[in-house]
């Protein structure tokens, strides 16, 4: 009779037998299902407000043109002549409409989710919220710019630039400030630390 | 003078070296996850454009709908009760589906202090699941289309609570949560790898608890 190996978990713990049952299943792995529970529950939670006709008029759509004024802003120092007519910025040679999915906020609510999700305490999560929103918005802001200028030298490379470049690279850069933020500074809530 | 705060400032060094080094994996892995991606690209477009074919017609009576490969990214979608005069009805942009793949192979690569075997292993398991997201993304896709965008058809054969279900379904699936997939993927991978990193970067601590 061969004697049972000891198994690793997904995350990479090793124990001696594997879980039996539910209860087993359940204890083994319950951070990993209480993270990816409530991760999923806000994220699908947030994006369905988000989705909600009064909260789009009245939310969204304001800050999807403040987002749109800011880049013309910027571009404005950067010696870009552009004209802002509601969430489209335009020159001469090009113009881009500001919409839903390049305001930052997808990558907002899944940076959103992923804190609030993990075990730490409010105080930490807060700081983490507010500074990490804050620098998304400003890597937001680097993108949008980025694509104008795109847009204007470099036509031909807008459309992916748009789509798979600078998209990925937001998402990228959110998810690598949670994981710095998870590993630095969020501190253990009390219960999660009592359970260790 | 206590020791206790320089313990902690060498904890929180190595606790921040760990992340830091993570974020520098993933920036070294992406290159060879995008060409990866690249090469993978036309091949797995054509996979996804006949699973999603085989998982429409699963579920429809009869079976109607045909999908195209188109080029390199799309696929065309028709379906035989349709006249072929009347082309196709619309067309969908796969690689744009399944381009988050490449965070999710730079993120799973990336982790300090995994081993190959584990860290392949782990990535083989969320492509898998990878897969059946794309090919469930796109039935969502074609339905949108069938719902919504066909005019008077639409309204004809699609209630107005399935044309909701499909095109909310089809906007969850697409927008959010094919980003968040990557992420939910690599904690319930390594979750416990990252919050180990806090008890694990201080050995002596780790000792003295004992």
């Amino acid at each position: 009779m061969r004697s049972p190996r000891p198994k690793s978990s997904p995350s990479g713990a090793t124990r001696s037998e594997p879980p039996r049952n539910d209860a087993a299943l359940w204890r083994a792995y319950r951070q990993e299902i209480r993270f990816l529970t409530l991760f999923v529950l806000i994220l699908g939670g947030g994006f369905a407000f988000l989705s909600l006709n009064p909260v789009n008029d009245g939310v969204v759509e304001p800050f999807t043109a403040g987002v749109a004024r800011l880049s013309g802003v910027a571009l404005d120092l950067i010696g870009q002549e552009v004209e802002m007519q509601g969430t489209v910025i335009e020159s001469d040679r090009f113009a881009v409409n500001i919409r839903n999915g390049c305001n930052g906020v997808e990558t907002m609510i899944i940076f959103l989710a992923a804190v609030l999700a993990f075990p730490s305490t409010w105080k930490s999560r807060l700081a983490g919220l507010v500074l990490g929103i804050l620098a998304i918005q400003i890597v937001n802001l680097v993108r949008v710019v980025a694509l104008f200028l795109t847009g204007v030298y470099f036509p031909e490379y807008f459309a992916s630039s748009h789509t798979v470049i600078w998209q990925t690279l937001v998402i990228l850069f959110g998810v690598l400030l949670w994981i710095f933020w998870a590993n630095r500074f969020a501190a253990p809530a009390p219960a999660a630390a009592e359970s260790e | 003078m206590s020791r206790g705060p320089h313990r902690r400032a060498s904890s929180g060094r190595r606790q921040s070296t760990w992340s830091l080094r993570f974020a520098r994996n993933v920036l070294l892995w992406l290159l060879p996850v995008v060409l990866i991606w690249l090469l993978i690209t036309p091949f797995y477009n054509r996979f996804l454009t006949r699973s999603t074919e085989n998982l429409v017609r699963l579920v429809e009576s009869p079976a109607v709908t045909r999908l195209l490969v188109h080029d390199r990214h799309h696929f065309l979608i028709t379906r035989t009760d349709v006249p072929a005069s009347r082309g196709s009805l619309g067309s969908v942009n796969v690689s744009n589906t399944h381009f988050p793949l490449i965070m999710l192979g730079a993120f799973f690569l990336a982790v300090p202090g995994a081993g190959w075997r584990s860290r392949l292993g782990r990535l083989g398991w969320a492509l898998l699941i990878a897969v059946f997201f794309h090919i469930i993304s796109l039935c969502f896709w074609v339905q949108f289309i069938y719902a919504t965008q066909l005019g008077s058809w639409s309204v004809e054969h699609y209630p107005t609570w399935q044309q909701n279900f499909w095109g909310l379904g089809k906007h969850l699936l697409d927008l959010p949560l094919k980003f968040a997939l990557p992420v939910g993927l690599w904690a319930a991978f390594y979750l416990r790898h990252l919050m180990a990193q806090p008890a694990s970067a201080s050995p002596h601590l780790a000792v003295r608890k004992k």
